[in-house]
């Protein structure tokens, strides 16, 4: 009996041949840490005391996750020790855990995607979550929907989790939230727009297509990205392709959802219940910390399965006590709610701590106040010390009588005190030792600005003490690669700790508010599903007018592109295939909308149409040209005809093939590129009649092609009347709709009793071939009549 | 010592579970107890041991790595010692040819109980008599191959106890309830369902059920209890007092029951039994023997309360107020033992005072730390 039960748990191990696997990107690409992350990768900075990695680990460990690859590029070795020393590569985890060490030329997420595509790691569906999560998701619930998605729709490549949160959230990136246009039904993910603090995004722009293709959809920005994204296997191959996607947001997840070549789907998964939020910057460190403390990472709670594998006492109010009786606490001393405090470390008298987490082996000396601050294992903090919202590194040295304002970042080993006084936001670390041997190439980048840093120092108003080896960084931009952007350092600081940027002048770039809460909130998230129109309707924004310049160059480097590409297509005889796949990548390259394209292409062709003497060799070549051609309108991505009339027209009011007008508008009718329909809609719109345009020729000819269009129309009413009641008396139905005309007909079929309109009506076939061939020779009466009037008036 | 590292599938079995324990895969004082059991199945029937004292070492290794993990699921470390005892028990059978009437005294549960007689451990195997032989230099394996059958059936004995549980404990249930009374109840408990659908069979009577927020597990009851065709009425927790004067009696489930005759059970107990002892309305608790505890967190009742999360009370998306609330949402309440009446196990009927006795005769005292 025993042996059976065992056999047949062992066999349900190996049932699971499907291993989830997980890819974490274990490095952030940036330095919002800094000094912290000198010497520690930010996956190994403690968050309530365990790497904020080993979070990571758990929140996939509670996924079912089997198998995770770590790719580290800063201070490689280091996470790689910390994954072989912790837990996880102890038997019986459960998790096997690669670290994968990439090049340092991998400077951002995309390059880490190339690697994971180039080393071939992944082989079925994955996981791809960032160094810096904290979540306690069922992501193998979002993996199974997933799956289920990817059997009946090959293109769904992506699902990403995103969570929902109110307006002012604490755990909702300020500076960092997104516009998610999706799905009602669906939840596929049609439009993303990352909204920056500074400069304010005030507004979004939906693409037509999203409104066109889909009824219902919901623009919402009070959604928290997670960044865990169910991948297929098909994503590294994308980004190995696309080597210029560098974010996965910016890049990866705009490049696929505005791509027509792709033809790929990209879902979210609206977490209704579970918690995921990533430690991006200082402000989400304190607020992950405080929702790790408040359990809403339950059961990824200190009491209970701390990842660091430490035992802490929940007591009443959230307080968090190493539990194995080593921690010290004066009888005077204050311990306030939402605080955790790790093994070993002494409270002395009067000491007074609320909201902070305190590492292991620290010492708080007599007196003291901390207050929501984040002190790493083995600070000394002495007597008397006031420490307000900060983080302060491991084994600092804080000497009696010394004040720490908010927003202060204190790196490991900086002695500072006594009596020292920091400003607010101030960032300290050690100062170099210059008998030191040379460090690691590692930290050439940085020993540039470290020595700038170091030459600065007189600069600050910050007291240090007598005994400090602290150096202070500069406040303000830093000339880092990319960041050298007075907004972009802006934006930065809203994301820092205790940094509400109340005093960034927000409302020079916005007059309407200056208030970001209420401004935001009175925007997008009074309600998630605005009327479309009014999110659609104002075009200009700050934002896009900047980009403007550099788009119009673009736009007349494609003209011109694809002008001679058709021109070479015309003369090689390519196949019309070839020359749309050529169109597409073109529009890939330079980026342009839709539109342009159908206008370049119908002006290269109609350019193609040779003017002929003579009306019926004139026919003839236009015939030879659309007929040859013409199908490329519709097959550049999106069929339009209505639009494909108007660009005609624009483009001939404009053009010495004027007079071809009508002939061409024929010929596309006949190749059923344009369908009479199209006709009448084009024939309605007030652009089509030249309204808003300035006088002048153009408007003219505008007008003329309006009034052949006219022409056409009434030639198409006069032929439904016609074929529809043969033999009747052409002067009938003039004028009348389709429905109303085809009724009548019949009507009169009846009255009259006579047995031929029936079978008439039976053979449709005939009776439209018949149309056909009439009306060919009616806009050829019509055209040339056209081309007739027009010389006479030129 | 630890079991040997040569035990790799045994030991994976043990940290898998030490694992879903603590994520809480795994949650609810049966599901845990039935995965511990199992996994005891597989130490004891793949390690290897020459003595009684090494199989007691490996047990209590497992059970010590299983409780570390999870100290709030009080049944892992019942189970592990009561498999303990049971394996005493049939060593000594096998050793001395008659068990130890350890319980055999003079025992006021004995007293109380109500005329089923506990199940006695099966005499020993006549085969195992006598060769049994501890320490054999020539054969290392003897003992542990004449015992293991033995306690294989011990191990089965509990299993069985477990999977017969709800059965047993609902057996008295028509003496509890009489007909036309009103029954108050709360949360879902299986044990409670059990004895009240068992009591439906022959008694006709009316169940009030609390929806007990914020789980709502009294939702689910409700619908179960309907189905099996008890009168029922799904009540807000909020009206809780107000019907007391009309309930004839309260039955509760309860997570763990602990010697001193106090229980831990789910949030909205301690309400319903102060409510009830106000009433002077008998309340009454239905839970298997694998509940009793005779250890549990003595000093920090609080933190032994098991508080989730708090986005079932606020949700994550009421962002400002996310900041400015503490939320306190405990899962279990802490019931103190003058506020229940009579305990209903599948080992007959109980008054509080008398649960430490019952836990002296379960398990053995130097098991109780593990």
């Amino acid at each position: 009996m025993a042996p059976k039960a065992a056999s047949g748990k062992e066999k349900l191990i190996d049932e699971e041949d499907e291993v989830l696997q997980a890819v974490i990107l274990a490095d952030s690409f940036d330095k919002r840490f800094r000094p912290l992350t000198r010497r520690t990768p930010r996956c190994l900075l403690p968050i309530c005391n365990a790497p904020l990695l080993d979070w990571t680990f758990e929140s996939l460990a509670l996924a079912g996750v089997q198998e995770i690859f770590v790719i580290c590029r800063s201070h490689a070795e280091q996470v790689k020790n910390a994954i072989s020393e912790s837990k996880w590569s102890r038997p019986g985890s459960g998790i096997k855990i690669v670290p994968i060490m990439t090049a340092k030329e991998t400077f951002s997420a995309g390059d880490a995607m190339r690697d994971v595509y180039t080393r071939g790691l992944v082989t079925s569906d994955f996981v791809l979550v960032m160094g810096d999560l904290v979540s306690n998701i069922r992501i193998d619930e979002v993996v199974r929907v997933h799956k289920e998605r990817r059997k009946t729709n090959k293109d769904a490549i992506m699902t990403m989790v995103v969570k929902e949160s109110g307006a002012a959230h604490r755990t909702r990136p300020q500076g960092d939230s997104s516009v998610f246009v999706l799905d009602a039904v669906t939840s596929e993910c049609l439009h993303y727009e990352p909204v920056s603090a500074y400069p304010r995004t005030a507004m979004t722009r939906i693409p037509r297509e999203v409104l066109e293709s889909h009824p219902e959809i919901e623009i919402r920005n009070d959604l928290i990205d997670c960044s865990i994204d169910v991948c297929s296997v098909e994503v590294p191959s994308l980004f190995q392709d696309n080597f210029d996607y560098e974010d996965i947001r910016r890049d990866f997840l705009h490049g696929v959802l505005t791509s027509d070549l792709l033809m790929k789907n990209i879902h979210c998964y609206v977490a209704k219940d579970g918690y995921a939020a990533r430690v991006k910057d200082t402000k989400s460190y304190e607020s992950v910390s405080k929702d790790i403390l408040s359990r809403w990472t339950f059961p990824l709670v200190p009491d209970d399965n701390h990842p660091g594998g430490h035992v802490y006492q929940h007591t009443r109010g959230n307080k968090y006590l190493a539990s194995d009786n080593s921690v010290s606490l004066a009888r005077t001393c204050k311990i306030g709610n939402n605080t955790l405090i790790g093994a070993s470390t002494k409270i002395h008298e009067n000491a007074q701590i609320a909201g902070s987490v305190i590492g292991q082996n620290c010492v708080i000396g007599a007196g003291s106040i901390i207050d929501g601050s984040y002190i790493f294992d083995g600070t000394v903090i002495g007597a008397q010390c006031v420490v307000k919202r900060s983080i302060i590194g491991a084994g600092v040295t804080i000497k009696e009588k010394t004040r720490i304002e908010k927003g202060c970042l204190v790196g490991d080993g900086v002695v500072v005190g006594p009596l020292a006084v920091l400003d607010p936001f101030e960032r300290l670390s050690m100062r170099r030792d210059k008998t030191a041997p040379v460090e690691e190439e590692e930290e050439e980048d940085e020993d540039s600005d470290i020595e700038e840093i170091e030459a600065n120092q007189d600069k600050t108003s910050s007291i240090l003490g007598k005994d400090s080896n602290a150096m202070v960084w500069p406040h303000g931009p830093f000339d880092d690669d990319d960041e050298d952007d007075i907004a972009a350092y802006k934006n930065q600081r809203i994301r820092r700790l205790g940094d509400n940027g109340s005093d960034l002048e927000l409302s020079d770039e916005d007059s309407e508010s200056s208030d970001e809460e209420s401004d935001e909130s009175s925007e997008y998230d009074s309600g998630n599903e605005l009327p479309t129109s009014a999110n659609t309707s104002p075009l200009a924004t700050p934002t896009f007018d900047a980009l403007a310049p550099p788009g119009q160059l673009q736009d007349a480097e494609f003209v011109i592109e694809v002008a001679q590409s058709l021109e070479r297509a015309f003369a090689e005889g390519h196949s019309v295939d070839n020359a749309a796949v050529e169109l597409k990548t073109l529009r890939m390259v330079s980026n342009v909308p839709l539109t342009r394209v159908r206008e370049a292409v119908i002006s290269a062709i109609v350019e193609d149409i040779k003017i002929v003497d003579g009306a019926l060799p004139q026919r003839k070549e236009i015939n030879r040209v659309i007929g040859r051609w013409g199908e490329l309108i519709d097959r550049i991505g999106g069929v339009d005809a209505v639009e494909t009339v108007s660009l005609l027209q624009m483009h001939c009011a404009s053009s010495e093939r004027f007079p071809l007008f009508g002939q061409i508008l024929a010929e596309l009718y006949q190749a059923d590129i344009v369908e009479e329909d199209d006709i009448r809609a084009w024939h309605k719109s007030p652009a089509a009649k030249g309204v808003g345009l300035a006088g002048g020729p153009t408007a003219e000819n505008v007008q003329r092609c309006w009034a052949v269009g006219a022409k056409m129309i009434q030639q198409f009413d006069e032929q439904e009347s016609e074929s529809e009641s043969e033999g009747e008396g052409e002067s009938e139905g003039e004028g009348e709709s389709e429905g109303e005309g085809e009724s009548e007909s019949e009507g009169k079929g009846e009255s009259e009793g006579k047995g031929e309109s029936e079978s008439e009506g039976e053979s449709e076939g005939e009776g439209e071939s018949e149309d056909e061939s009439e009306s060919e020779d009616e806009s050829e009466s019509e055209g040339e009549s056209e081309s007739e009037g027009e010389s006479e008036s030129e | 010592m630890t079991s040997e590292p040569a035990n790799t599938p045994t030991q994976r079995a043990v940290e898998n579970l030490a694992w879903k324990l603590r994520r809480r895969q795994i949650v609810g004082s049966r599901a845990t107890a039935l995965e511990t059991l199992l996994v005891l199945r597989q130490v004891i029937s793949k390690s290897r041991f020459s003595s009684m004292e090494q199989l007691v070492t490996i047990i209590r290794a497992v059970g010590r790595r299983l409780v570390e993990a999870q100290p709030k699921e009080h049944s892992v470390g019942n189970t592990v010692r009561k498999v303990l005892h049971h394996i005493r028990e049939e060593y000594h059978t096998a050793t001395k040819g008659t068990a130890i009437e350890s319980s055999s005294g003079f025992s006021i549960s004995k007293f109380v109980l109500l005329g089923q007689p506990r199940k006695q451990s099966a005499p020993a195997k006549a085969e195992s008599k006598g060769t049994l032989k501890e320490n054999d230099p020539d054969d290392p394996d003897s003992f542990a191959r004449s015992l293991k059958p033995v306690l294989m059936e011990a191990i089965q004995d509990v299993l069985d106890e477990l999977e017969t549980v709800y059965d047993n404990v609902s057996k008295s249930a028509p003496n509890h309830i009489h007909s036309d009374e009103i029954i108050l109840t709360l949360g879902m408990s299986k044990t409670v369902e059990h004895f009240l659908i068992s009591a439906a069979h022959n008694r006709n009577y009316t169940v009030m059920v609390l929806e007990t927020a914020p789980s709502y597990g009294g939702r689910d009851m409700a619908k179960t209890l309907a189905a099996a065709g008890i009168s029922t009425f799904l009540v807000p927790d909020s009206s809780l007092f107000g019907l007391m004067s009309r309930v004839n009696k309260v039955i509760l489930g309860a997570h763990a029951i602990l010697a001193n005759g106090g229980m831990f059970a789910i949030t909205g107990s301690l309400l319903a039994a102060t409510a009830a002892h106000e009433h002077c309305t008998p309340v009454v608790v239905c839970a298997g023997q694998f509940k009793l505890t005779p250890l549990w967190n003595l000093y920090h009742e609080y933190g032994a309360l098991d508080f989730s999360d708090p986005s079932q009370v606020l949700g994550f998306e009421e962002g400002s107020l996310v900041d400015k609330v503490d939320v306190v949402n405990p899962f279990y309440d802490y019931v103190q033992p003058n506020l229940i009446d009579a305990f209903i196990t599948n080992d007959g009927d109980h008054p509080p005072t008398s649960i430490y006795r019952l836990i002296k005769e379960t398990y053995d005292d130097e098991d109780n730390e593990l």
